[in-house]
């Protein structure tokens, strides 16, 4: 009965383990993100150019304590040691970016040196730029390109202006950017009701929640 | 009663019942913590994440925190130029308090599980949540006031101070775990060694405890109030008037017990062996002292939006808008909170009546139980320690 015990016990406790896994909390930063795909001459893919704008309150927490010359303005050499924590901290969690190419995941380097964070002294936003270079360039029919934290403390979304572009990519290429969208209290209930595994084909629910590139090449 | 039909094979699946209403029960309060961050955004399911569906009150409690969190920066911004608008944010840290608490971070699982631990009422419970919350908050206003308002300290200095911080929380949750396990554990198998007993000793004990049960009868007459638990927690091994007492501790609770201790030790020399230390040790006049272990344990680490709502107010020149909405953000969890520990304490009331009608094996759940609790506490402790499961990202970006 003691055995009994530990393995409710046991199973309890691996309960715990799996569902708080990925635990965290509801997002306390907000990210926009414009991203641009960066292809060589000879139509591979060679890695993602991200400009992420934080939103205010992470910006204004994010400067705390950080010197400047001239009071509420920075200059990117001011923010440089900001930038390289950023950056040092985002290695953890894959700059939460995934790739496919033709089905299989793509794996990326850690962004080269020239990474750099800008402040907004209108708007009072920082945004980072930094480059993450394929690990190796890719040739793609089809390629996707997503960004999301999956435990939701960052939510991220493309900008709504420019979100993506393509630099130096063949001509024939097309892009398409699937954005996730506000979602009303009816689509809320439908998908209350579907299972984890199930799709609903008339909700299309995958690709309008996931900031989503999707390039086609020939 | 006699003790040959509980020692057969039904009781056994009672028992397995029981203890899967307790995981089912202690899943409740964790799985609450872990579910709601677990799917995407506005409950959808998210590609590539293993997210199980999200209930649509689980998310839209998740889409309103957000929601009531994305309008801090604004209304900090207005309460600026306007000194009314602050009632409004007063406001807006309440219902985001009450609904971010939902929400991982805010010790509901480990309080729940040490309210089932320990023989605790849930009045202890609202108590244990509010000091625990209100510490919570008072952290998040003397780490942003000492490091940023006094020294300048930078976002990433802050990060580091929460996360000795957390380090240090966990640790205690895992020790109050552990202490409790030890308290715990030994009553479950004592309880369980004193069931099998009569069993196997037989004869040669049956007149000892027959005696005892006699002199039982007048103490209760004089102290059924006093100590009902206590008594339930001997007779799970006295097997004597079970029907009989097995009425009185369904309050759930035992105060006092400290003055009728001797009287257990008589009982338990009766039996020849030691008595392990009461179920209720933890509860009773000495409990606030040890319920404070669980308030510092939860309440240490402050919530990472607490401190970046005070850094952005403080930037704005608005530190003590922000440290008043803190506080009443901490009021609005601490009601979420309370309300989950005071279930917890009724479910526990509910598995003891429960157990209270299968004799002695329903001792031996509900010690079980307790035991289970601190296991659970423990493992808590440890996943958040070793940051496997992550109660709060403090931002690191």
């Amino acid at each position: 009965m003691i055995y009994r015990f530990c393995l409710s016990v046991l199973a309890v406790l691996v309960g715990a383990a799996i569902t708080g896994g990925a635990a965290s909390a509801h997002p306390h930063v907000w990210i926009t993100v414009k991203s641009e795909l960066v292809y060589a001459p000879d139509g591979s893919v060679t890695g993602v150019r991200h400009a992420w704008t934080f939103d205010d309150m992470f910006s204004v927490f994010a400067l705390q304590g950080l010197d400047s010359k001239k009071k509420g303005e920075y200059t990117r050499e001011e923010l440089a040691p900001l930038a390289d924590v950023n950056v040092t901290s985002l290695k953890e969690y894959d700059f939460f970016t995934y790739a496919k190419a033709n089905g299989g995941k793509l794996e990326f380097n850690d962004p080269q040196a020239g990474y750099y964070l800008d402040y907004n002294t209108k708007e009072s936003v920082l945004t980072l730029f930094f480059t993450l270079p394929l690990k190796a360039p890719v040739k793609a029919k089809d390629l996707s390109l997503e960004v999301y934290d999956r435990e939701y403390f960052v939510d991220f979304s493309f900008a709504e202006k420019d979100p993506v572009k393509l630099v130096g990519a063949p001509a024939q290429c097309k892009l398409s950017v699937a954005r996730p969208q506000e979602m009303s209290a009816a689509l809320s209930q439908q998908l209350s009701q579907l299972g984890p595994n199930q799709r609903d084909p008339s909700l299309t629910v995958g690709a309008e929640f996931a900031n989503k590139i999707l390039v086609k090449c020939p | 009663m006699s003790v040959k039909p509980v020692v057969g094979g039904r009781p056994v699946v009672h028992f397995a019942l029981v203890i899967a209403a307790l995981a089912g029960l202690m899943l409740v309060a964790g799985a609450l913590d872990a579910a709601l961050a677990q799917g995407g955004p506005f409950g959808a399911p998210r590609a590539q994440a293993p997210a199980p569906p999200m209930g649509g009150v689980l998310g839209w409690i998740f889409a309103k925190q957000a929601e009531f969190y994305r309008q801090f920066s604004s209304l900090i911004r207005a309460a600026k130029a306007d000194g009314s608008v602050a009632w409004g944010l007063f406001g807006l840290s309440f219902l985001y308090g009450v609904f971010h608490a939902a929400g991982p971070g805010h010790g509901k699982a480990v309080i729940s599980s040490y309210m089932v631990a320990n023989e605790e009422t849930w009045v202890r419970g609202v108590v244990l949540s509010f000091a625990s919350a209100l510490l919570q908050a008072l952290v998040a206003v003397v780490l942003v006031g000492i490091a940023a308002a006094l020294l300048n300290a930078t976002a990433a200095t802050m990060k580091r101070a929460v996360d000795l911080i957390e380090i240090l929380s966990y640790s205690l949750i895992i020790l109050i775990g552990v202490r409790l396990l030890w308290v715990k554990g030994r009553v479950f198998l004592t309880t369980l060694r004193a069931l099998h007993r009569p069993a196997a000793v037989g004869a040669a004990v049956t007149p000892a405890y027959s005696l005892h049960g006699h002199g039982h009868h007048d103490h209760q007459h004089d102290h059924a109030h006093d100590h009902a638990l206590a008594h339930a927690h001997d007779h799970g091994h006295a097997h004597a008037d079970h029907d009989h007492d097995h009425h009185q501790h369904c309050d759930g609770h035992a105060h006092d017990h400290a003055h009728h201790h001797h009287d257990h030790d008589d009982h338990a020399s009766a039996w020849g062996h030691a008595h392990a230390p009461e179920p209720e040790e933890l509860a009773g006049p000495g409990g606030w002292k040890r319920g404070l272990s669980a308030i510092v344990a939860v309440g240490l680490r402050p919530c990472s939006g607490a401190i970046l709502v005070l850094v952005f107010a403080l930037a704005q020149g608005l530190f003590w808008t922000g440290v008043v909405s803190t506080f009443i953000m901490g009021l609005g969890t601490a009601i979420t909170v309370a309300a989950i520990a005071t279930i917890a304490v009724f479910a526990k009331s509910w598995a003891k009546r429960f157990a209270d009608t299968r004799s002695g094996y329903g001792m031996l759940v509900m010690r079980g139980i307790e035991a289970g609790a601190a296991l659970v506490i423990i493992g808590f402790g440890v996943l958040l320690l070793t940051g496997y499961m992550v109660s709060e990202r403090m931002v690191g970006l």
